[in-house]
């Protein structure tokens, strides 16, 4: 029997190697023409601490969303074993290294004593002596796990001897002993595997031992137990895929965009993607220039004004940043509001308040985006909710800003942030680049107004073009100070129509979406990374006979009201069920702001860790019996 | 302009609503001149502020003008400069602005060494708040608006600029505004960061630091065989300590003029054009980012820029 669907999960220490593992069998499995997501979960910590990639890999789509229990886990350390065990579905391999077997998890310092307090409940109730080996005999004998047990340092002496790597390099290739389990199991060939090695791996010294070592785990793995996670053949059809991670496929939509300068002070998980846009700032190839300046800053504070100072010298200007980042920014927002400024921010939110859960994700900073300033200005205020929506919001937010002159906030999440996906090769031909009303040096002649009152969008100059004012003060059409109460209310209504003008132009179907069949029983609300669980949970509960959609918002700012009005209109109130990542449905307080509709049920996560579409079908199922209030916390 | 411009050229129609007699109108003027002189084009000149009664300073000139944030005219000022290295950067800031609540930007400028003029309106006090302590008043003065004597010690401006690597460092006085005028012509003909901490009386808040307080004291370094310059590169670290030594000469006597000037260090600019080629030549204000409203890149551009991103589906 073939998988049509394959959950796994490779855990270890923090810089122990799991990314390679991880990275290598993501561009195996995409080689091989499986569709790939994959989280990647972490403490606020550099080395040590247990951190795990859980990763879905599909033969029949391109996979948005993840599910327990899983098929396999690979575990670098018994607390791989300690932490994930519960984890595992009747029937599953557990890769786990013997020599780790007397290993006790009371004795594990890097265990936090929560879960030490979980693990001895579970460990009293089954018997079992607190080792490794207790652990694994009870998960054969109790929960049909097959175990996988190889002795990593015999394996690892063993290629000592055969490809010569030192001793003391040895735990290095822990890595390469994962990916070769992985590739045994699931019979993924040795082609597709080369090919991913080879990508990590591109000089021979590092290549050859690492081949080896999965090489001859996989040959082994695969003799003792026969490919008994198999996918079936893809059938996807595509020829070639993306693969990267949310950060990575923003800084290239905004090189695509033409972004010319990105300032950032460094925070978690943002700031890899200023690494990938420094990493492509100089870009020449025949026929395509492209230059970044990429300004590592002091601070946010000096992050968001240094971008906003690049704008009014008409480069196209943006900043990243996540939670406590973006506190710092917001008086500088309110400046860019005020002064019509087209910047753009890239929130990636994490858990909050204060520095929270700084590498876990959340959707908790959306009423923050909306409403943090003093006074009032227009904004626009984008969600994405999977790779593709972040490449193409990511271009639109630069156009957004620069047509409507006016701060664009793009909200990611650190789920989006940190998950590699496939995802099929973007379409440039259907991108525009927009940059709005632009008069250069003809603004000079006569004297220029940069806030001319003859339209709410003023034609745009920028500095250098001819002389002109801004000023953070309420100002006149020439950018002086004026508090006249008369100019006051003109200058006001410029800025504020400028919403208005957004709201008739940008079409409310590129500002939400529905999904599902055209009359269905109940309805989910959600936005950001939800997207990919709730259309997986809707697929579980349609095989159930339960016909749901999901109402997908991207647009918080101008809101698309009138549109996500009439997908409501079509609903029970009873069966409309917000889901989102956060305690206060937030998401569904600006819903009800906006059409004056009250969703009154929920399913809500603040664990920090993604949803999995099989928990929220869990949970709409008792929402539709009944439940008004369903908090989800699945994951380690 | 073919005519050369006078002082009044720079001067904009705004009302000036100063108080009468501020050093703050000395520092203005001192401005109009040096713009004249340095026969600047108002167009590529550009002044940002901060906020306080020194941040408004940009509507009295004709030039464009930048009134930003109180502590942030720095952080705009580096974007402006580096999306558009073109333009002439003035930053005014009070010194409760640049030493207070935008310290760590200042420090930040002098690491950089951006080509950019720091102009500080050095009035001890809050002046637009109604006369608190500034960062530059000493322990233990009071000035007419303080409740209490003032329990902070003052940052030395011109030692932290020069601890902070600014490579222009000088003293001027709102009165001497001819001095001045030099002073910010040779600070904005340097390449690189320089910084003039400008003794400004405030006439209504500061009761101590007055005008007659510095006619009796100032003096100028150049008139004493005072000699900034850096003449060999390994010779910056023991000039920028004696001038380090010179910034606190404080009493009877205060020198003013260049404490240091270090031609040799690259500018950010220069820096930042040894890893894009093309940023001096067409800046990333003038780059292009579409033809015709499409993007420049193409799908084979895609291709290739993001290679390391891209699986193609095949067997090997
Ligand atoms: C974030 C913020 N905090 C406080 C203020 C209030 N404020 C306005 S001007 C000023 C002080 C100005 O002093 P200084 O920078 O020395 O300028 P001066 O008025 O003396 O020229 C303060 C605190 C503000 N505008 N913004
Ligand atoms: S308060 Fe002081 S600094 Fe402000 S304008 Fe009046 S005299 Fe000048
Ligand atoms: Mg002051």
């Amino acid at each position: 029997m073939t998988l049509r669907a394959l959950d796994f999960i490779l855990g270890g220490p923090q810089g122990g190697g799991l990314e390679t593992s991880s990275q290598i069998l993501t561009w195996a499995f995409a080689r091989a023409g499986y569709g790939v997501i994959s989280d990647r979960e972490y403490f606020s910590n550099i080395r040590g601490r247990h951190s795990y990639v859980h990763a879905e890999v599909s033969a029949t789509g391109l996979p948005r969303a993840l599910r327990y229990p899983i098929h396999l886990l690979g575990a670098m350390d018994a607390e791989t074993v300690f932490t994930h065990f519960g984890d595992l579905a009747p029937g599953s391999y557990l890769v786990y290294d013997t020599g780790e077997e007397g290993k006790v998890y009371e004795s594990i310092p890097s265990i936090e004593p929560e879960l030490k307090a979980r693990l001895r409940a579970a460990f009293r109730e089954a018997g079992l002596d607190g080792t490794l080996g207790s652990l694994v005999k009870y998960l054969s004998a109790s929960r049909r796990v097959v175990p996988v047990g190889l002795h990593y340092a015999s394996v690892l002496s063993e290629a000592q001897k055969e490809v010569g790597i030192a001793a003391s390099q040895a735990s290095r290739y822990v890595s390469a002993i994962l990916v070769g389990a992985v590739a045994g199991l699931t019979g993924l060939g040795d082609g597709p595997v080369s090919y991913g090695l080879s990508r990590r791996f591109p000089k021979k010294e590092l290549y050859e031992p690492n081949r080896y070592v999965a090489g001859a785990v996989a040959s082994y793995v695969k003799s003792k137990f026969g490919a008994p996670l198999a996918l079936e053949a893809s059938s996807i059809g595509q020829r070639e895929l993306l693969v990267a991670s949310g950060n990575d496929v923003s800084a290239m939509a905004k090189i695509v965009g033409g972004l010319r300068f990105q300032s950032y002070y460094p925070i978690t998980p943002a700031a890899d993607e200023s690494f990938t846009l420094e990493e492509y700032e100089s870009l020449h190839l025949d026929g395509f220039d492209s230059e970044v300046v990429v300004l590592q800053t002091e601070d946010e504070l000096a992050a968001i004004n240094a971008a906003v100072g690049a704008a009014l010298a008409g480069a196209r200007s943006a900043t990243a940043t996540s939670g406590p980042g973006f506190d710092l920014m917001v008086e500088g927002l309110g400046w860019a509001g005020m002064n019509e400024v087209p910047v753009v921010v890239t929130y990636y939110q994490r858990g909050g308040p204060s520095t929270g859960q700084p590498t876990r994700g959340a959707q908790s900073d959306l009423l923050s985006s909306v409403f943090a300033s003093h006074g009032e200005y227009p904004r626009i205020v984008i969600a994405s909710g999977d790779h593709e929506e972040v490449f193409r919001d990511a271009i639109e937010a630069l156009n957004y800003a620069e047509r409507y002159q006016m701060p664009v906030i793009h909200l990611v999440d650190k789920f989006l942030a940190n998950t590699i996906a496939s995802i099929p090769m973007p379409d440039l031909s259907s991108i525009r680049i927009d940059r709005g009303k632009l008069v250069g040096e003809a603004a000079g002649a006569g004297g220029y107004k940069r806030f001319d009152f003859s339209s709410p969008i003023s034609p745009r100059a920028f500095l250098g073009q001819a002389v002109m004012w801004y000023t953070g003060d309420e100002h006149d059409e020439w950018g002086h100070i004026t508090e006249d109460p008369e100019s006051r209310v003109k200058i006001m209504e410029k800025r504020m129509r400028k919403l208005e003008i957004a709201d008739s132009e940008i079409p409310e179907e590129a500002r939400a979406s529905y999904y599902g069949p055209e009359r269905a029983d109940f309805l989910l609300v959600g936005w950001g990374f939800v997207k990919g669980a709730a259309l997986a949970a809707l697929e579980d509960l349609s095989a159930e006979g339960l016909r749901g959609a999901y109402l997908h918002v991207r647009m918080f700012s101008p809101y698309p009201s009138r549109l996500v009005s009439r997908i409501l209109a079509g609903f029970e109130p009873d069966r409309v069920i917000d889901v989102e990542h956060n305690y206060t449905a937030q998401a569904a307080s600006l819903l009800a702001m906006n059409t004056g509709f009250r969703i009154r049920r929920s399913v809500l996560k603040f664990t920090g860790r993604p949803m999995y579409a099989d928990e929220l079908a869990r949970a709409v199922k008792s929402v539709l019996s009944g439940s008004e209030r369903e908090v989800l916390s699945y994951g380690a | 302009m073919a005519r050369r411009p006078s002082p009044s050229d720079y001067r904009s129609d705004v009302w000036n609503d100063w108080c009468p007699g501020c050093g703050n109108f000395g520092i203005v003027a001192a401005m109009y001149q040096a713009l004249a002189e340095l026969n600047a084009d108002p167009k590529a000149t550009v002044v940002v502020s901060g906020i306080g009664c020194s941040g408004k300073i940009p509507h009295f000139l004709s030039v464009s003008g930048v009134h930003t944030l109180h502590g942030r005219a720095i952080p705009f000022a580096t974007g402006i400069k580096l999306a558009n290295p073109g333009l002439n950067v003035i930053v005014n800031g009070g010194d409760g602005d640049l030493l207070g609540i935008g310290a760590g930007h200042f420090v930040a400028l002098g690491r950089r060494n951006i080509d950019i003029t720091v102009i500080m309106h050095d009035n001890q006090v809050y002046g637009l708040t109604k006369g608190q302590a500034s960062p530059t008043l000493p322990r233990g003065i009071r000035t007419k608006a303080l409740p209490m004597p003032n329990l902070q010690d003052p940052v030395n401006p011109v030692a932290l600029a020069i601890a902070s690597g600014y490579t222009f460092v000088a003293r001027g006085y709102s009165s001497r505004v001819k001095h001045l005028k030099d002073l910010i012509k040779a600070a904005v003909e340097h390449r690189g960061a320089a910084f003039i901490d400008v003794l400004q009386p405030c006439v209504t808040y500061n009761d101590v630091f007055t005008y007659d307080y510095y006619d009796k004291r100032v003096y100028a370094l150049e008139e004493s065989g005072w000699d900034p310059d850096v003449r060999d590169e390994s010779d910056a670290a023991r000039k920028a300590a004696e001038a380090y030594a010179k910034a606190f000469e404080w009493g009877d006597r205060i020198p003013i003029g260049v404490f240091y000037r270090n031609a040799h260090v690259p500018s950010f600019e220069d820096r930042i054009a040894g890893r894009l080629p093309g940023y001096l030549k067409v800046p990333p204000a003038a780059e292009p980012v579409d033809s015709g409203g499409a993007p420049l890149m193409d799908a084979d551009a895609f291709r290739k820029a993001f290679s390391k991103y891209i699986v193609e589906i095949g067997e090997g």
